[in-house]
């Protein structure tokens, strides 16, 4: 093999020349192809930018955060979900198109600042979470007192752990997103979420156990 | 009784009651939901599975994420936006309740 190596390298020029460059929608060989992936990538941030416009787009909490706020987070959204992409394609096994696999990066990070931006502008309702919210809520809140309702105020007190307790009305009563949540309590999305889940497992035996509900939950009918 | 828990609104009832299923974490919906999507809008007959279901219904957030990814992968199907959300409501009719 030692004597044809010379060869090789005489021919490897006209042989590169002679390869056809990765097919437009074959990102992932693009985005590794030395001569491709400067290209690639600008087309990347791109389809990421679009995304992330996309995201915001249809979030209502980013309608007051001005135009200019709103750019910084498109942009900063792309750069973050591009590096994403990038470090990730060795992850990428094809199971959906590539630019499916691809947006969704530039969404999630769209999506966590835009609800983290807007909430703070809202930092006294954050704070104000801990305290009694009974006369606040106003007289709607009693209005359709029906015994579920009812019942269903004793299982949070008493079928609820503290935190199981806190994130679910935070979550679901007081309308805090959960990575506004996660950010405040120095948690994250999978835990809050694996929280409320818990939470609402509880509350659905508890109200089941209690002649309330029918069923408790699915999980336990498959397990 | 917990004084926060007096606000409850029959909506916000709703949405502690809501059957959240096998459990799912949002870490894992991520990972699946760009096949999910594509499932849905290629209009197969089970698009998702009971978990990746139970999570949208109980998570506001990935299931905002979730939608807005249908419809930009739709565009690229060319399908169009209202068959996206007649495919996402009929694919989480059978756990559906009101989030927001
Ligand atoms: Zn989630």
């Amino acid at each position: 093999m030692d004597e044809v190596e010379p060869v090789a390298i005489v021919n490897r020029s006209p042989v590169v020349a002679q390869m056809p460059p990765p097919p437009v929608d074959d990102w992932v060989s693009r985005l590794r192809d030395d001569v491709h992936r400067h290209e690639a990538t600008r087309e990347l941030h791109q389809l990421m930018l679009r995304a992330a416009r996309h995201q915001i787009a249809r979030m209502p909490e980013g309608r007051d955060l001005g135009w200019a706020r709103r750019e910084e987070i498109v942009h900063a959204a792309a750069d973050e979900a591009t590096s994403s992409v990038l470090s990730r394609l060795g992850r990428f096994e094809g199971r959906s198109r590539f630019t499916t696999w691809a947006y969704k990066f530039a969404i999630l990070q769209t999506a966590v600042e835009v609800r983290r931006s807007a909430w703070r502008q809202r930092e006294t309702d954050l704070e104000a979470l801990g305290e009694p919210v009974s006369d606040a809520t106003g007289p709607e809140a009693y209005a359709e007192s029906s015994d579920l309702t009812r019942a269903m105020r004793e299982a949070i007190d008493h079928a609820l752990t503290d935190h199981q307790r806190h994130v679910a009305i935070a979550l679901l009563v007081e309308g805090v997103p959960i990575d506004v949540l996660a950010e405040r309590l120095g948690s994250t999305r999978n835990s809050l979420y694996k929280t409320l889940h818990d939470a609402r497992v509880r509350l659905r035996d508890d109200l089941t156990t209690r002649g309330y509900l029918g069923f408790a939950t699915s999980e336990e009918a498959v397990s | 009784m917990n004084e926060r828990a007096r606000g409850l609104t029959p909506a916000a009832a709703e949405r502690l009651l809501v059957d959240p299923g096998p459990y799912l974490s949002c870490d894992d919906c991520f990972e699946q939901v760009d096949a999910r999507v594509e499932a849905l809008l290629s209009g197969a007959s089970e698009p998702l599975t009971p978990e990746f279901r139970g999570h949208l219904v109980g998570c506001a957030a990935c299931l905002d994420e979730a939608w807005s990814l249908a419809e930009l992968a739709a565009q690229d199907a060319g399908v169009d936006r209202a068959s996206v959300r007649a495919r996402f409501e009929q694919a989480l009719e059978p756990d559906r309740r009101p989030l927001a």
